[in-house]
């Protein structure tokens, strides 16, 4: 059965030693996973890809002490300069010639490397902002105004923010990832365009929240029926609006909160924990919780994301997402 | 070995399609002997051969109405190693929620099919291989596709009986969308609703085309699936030889007309056949068992007749 935050695993009643159980048990997994080329496959053995290699660059980099670097974490931001492309964007997998969401975790990925990495950053971010998705033409907007479609959803046909891949339409987890990405870009790269693609952005987040709080992929209520929310969205979409003060993210982050007890998978407790713990609604059972389920799951249905999200959960630091924040030191 | 991509063939040039109908009182009933049965009368081709199975795992279903239940899977799993199979995978990449594993774990896969580690296989992270898309009935001109799935020996398509509120129905073609990576779309693949429903779906299901459907028909969705419909008994798992015919098997035993569904419709014309004719019924009759399910009212025309169920909609 699982593990969860209000009857954990017996295993970790007793509370774990986190450091030990990252340095012993987290990173070595990180480490074995890599591919000779650098990066990382979604799961052990697989072809390399951008975005589970930015997720295992960022919790690696997270627990590089002092001056010393980690030699993996090194290697993957080396796969990530080697995959960008001429535009700037990175594929999501490799062969394709065309950027993708993948752009945004790339990018955050290379926050931790600033002073290597400054021209492919700006480029990154250039792409992000300057490529729209597929519902912010005016003639979309315009015709799904007039269809029928219009009355199946409640949401705002007039907002929008990233899409998962080019031309398509916006959707929740890849508007958040470039928010919280941009927040720290530099404001050279921002225009009055620019700011004002993020303001409409963070309105369409605002828009898509479920009726009771949090966020699924971003249908919050079709044919007049409430979504359910669902725990990975709803922690991007929380950090994208943290500064915002909304009643939308009080109310999303109470069920976040709420929810924690009936969380049953390792990537979803990660952020849960990673949520909770950013902002400011720390339970300290969920250590325990995440340890216990990292040792009892059936490991093979868990991907390389989910265990660098559980490394990235241990980091009492959090330096990974102070590199998000304006004026915080990286 | 790679598999090879299935002829596509006018329906006059095909031999007639085989699909059975079988009643089942419920989800506790001996599944796997009920299917053994079932599928002993196809001679399927699978002895020392590997089996995927693709069952519709769509998000997090604690109460059990939206994926295919857990006891269909299982025991379809051990019905395929019972005639012989080498190794029967499950794999699928659900298509609105990238925590597979709190699907699999909201469903409770692991405790009807035992531990998942060497037999499960989350198709929206698997190696991926391009695949240039001969039909183009949509404008995508290639997709990637996990290598499980072109690489095993028998494509078996598991999805429940649902109604689709873009689609009309969602059956053993309609499943398919779930073999398209989230890892290079994704969640949802929304490169597929662009490219236009009806038409990416025939696309994949001509690049990987199943070589069996069985539809858990137990209780099926009605109304607005194939989420956030009512559940529906319907008692009966429906499988087949030829997916397009499942499917129209399918849509008749929901009281629809397959014809009236435009996928189903085109699908009819090169990949299988929706005639009654061309279909030999195996076991239980259409009409015996046909239970009318409610359809929004975009879907009115599929019905039979007009009278039939509506789900009336309360749009804000």
């Amino acid at each position: 059965m699982h593990s969860t935050p209000a009857a954990p695993d017996q295993s970790a009643a007793n509370g774990i030693d986190v450091a030990y159980f990252v340095l012993n048990t987290c990173l070595p997994y990180l480490r074995g996973a890599q591919n000779d080329d650098g990066g990382w496959g979604f799961t052990q053995g697989l072809e390399s890809r951008v975005e589970p290699t930015a997720w295992c660059v960022l919790a690696l980099h997270e627990f590089s002490e002092g001056p010393r670097v980690d030699e993996a974490a090194v290697r993957g931001f080396g796969y990530l300069e080697r995959t960008q492309l001429p535009d700037g964007s990175w594929p999501a997998t490799p062969g394709q010639e065309q950027g993708s969401w993948t752009t945004t975790p790339a990018c955050w990925a290379l926050l931790a490397y600033r002073e290597q990495a400054q021209d492919r950053l700006d480029r990154g971010v250039n792409w992000l902002w300057k490529t729209p998705p597929g519902d912010a033409g005016r003639w979309w907007r315009f015709v799904r105004r007039l269809t029928a479609k219009r009355s199946v959803s409640s949401q705002s046909d007039q907002l929008y923010g990233w899409s998962w891949t080019q031309g398509t339409a916006s959707w929740v987890e890849p508007t958040a990832y470039a928010l919280i990405v941009l927040r720290r870009a530099p404001e050279k790269l921002l225009s009055n365009d620019a700011q004002k693609r993020i303001s409409i952005a963070q309105k369409m987040l605002l828009d898509r929240m479920c009726p009771g709080g949090g966020w699924n992929c971003g249908n919050p209520m079709v044919y007049g029926v409430a979504g359910e929310p669902q725990v990975v969205p709803t922690v991007w979409a929380l950090l994208a609006l943290r500064d915002s003060g909304t009643p939308e993210f009080k109310k999303s982050l109470d069920w976040l909160e709420a929810n924690r007890g009936e969380v049953q998978s390792l990537a979803s407790l990660a952020l849960t924990k990673i949520g909770l713990d950013a902002l400011g609604r720390s339970d300290p059972n969920l250590e325990n919780s995440l340890a216990a389920s990292f040792r009892d799951k059936d490991i093979s249905v868990v991907n390389v994301p989910a265990i660098a999200w559980t490394t990235l959960a241990m980091s009492s630091k959090q330096n990974w997402l102070k590199l998000t924040m304006p004026g915080e030191a990286s | 070995m790679p598999r090879i991509a299935p002829l596509l063939s006018p329906p006059f040039s095909r031999p007639p399609s085989r699909v059975a109908i079988r009643r089942v009182r419920g989800y506790e009933a001996d599944l796997s002997a009920l299917l053994f049965e079932t599928l002993r009368e196809f001679d399927l081709p699978v002895r020392d051969k590997t089996v995927l199975l693709k069952p519709n795992l769509v998000g997090l279903d604690p109460l059990g109405m939206m994926n295919t239940h857990p006891a269909v899977i299982a025991a379809a799993r051990e019905t395929f190693l019972r005639m012989g199979a080498s190794e029967v995978l499950i794999g699928d990449g659900p298509a609105m929620d990238r925590d597979t594993q709190a699907v699999l774990e909201s469903i409770r896969l692991r405790e009807y099919a035992g531990p998942l580690s060497r037999i499960f296989v989350d198709l929206n992270i698997d190696a991926v291989e391009r695949v240039e898309l001969k039909t183009r009935a949509s404008r995508l001109k290639e997709l990637y596709f996990p290598k499980t799935v072109r690489g095993v020996d028998f494509l078996v398509s598991l999805p429940k009986l649902k109604t689709h509120h873009w689609a009309g129905v969602t059956l053993s073609l309609k499943n398919m969308f779930g073999v398209v990576p989230g890892g290079c779309y994704g969640w949802p693949k929304n490169i597929l609703h662009w490219a236009g429903i009806d038409r990416a779906i025939l696309d994949i299901n001509a690049a990987v085309r199943p070589d069996f459907a069985i539809v858990d028909g137990i209780i099926g969705m009605e109304g607005n699936g194939p989420i956030q419909g009512q559940p529906k008994p319907c008692g009966v798992i429906v499988c087949g030889d030829d997916p397009v015919a499942v499917d129209a098997t399918c849509t008749r035993v929901m009281g629809l007309l397959p014809e009236k569904v435009k996928y189903l419709a085109h699908a009819g014309t090169l990949l299988g056949h929706i005639g009654e004719e061309k279909i030999r019924q195996m076991a239980e009759s259409i009409e015996s068992v046909c239970t009318p399910f409610a359809v929004l009212d975009a879907f009115r025309h599929l019905r039979h007749n007009a009278s039939g169920p509506v789900w009336h909609v309360n749009c804000v």
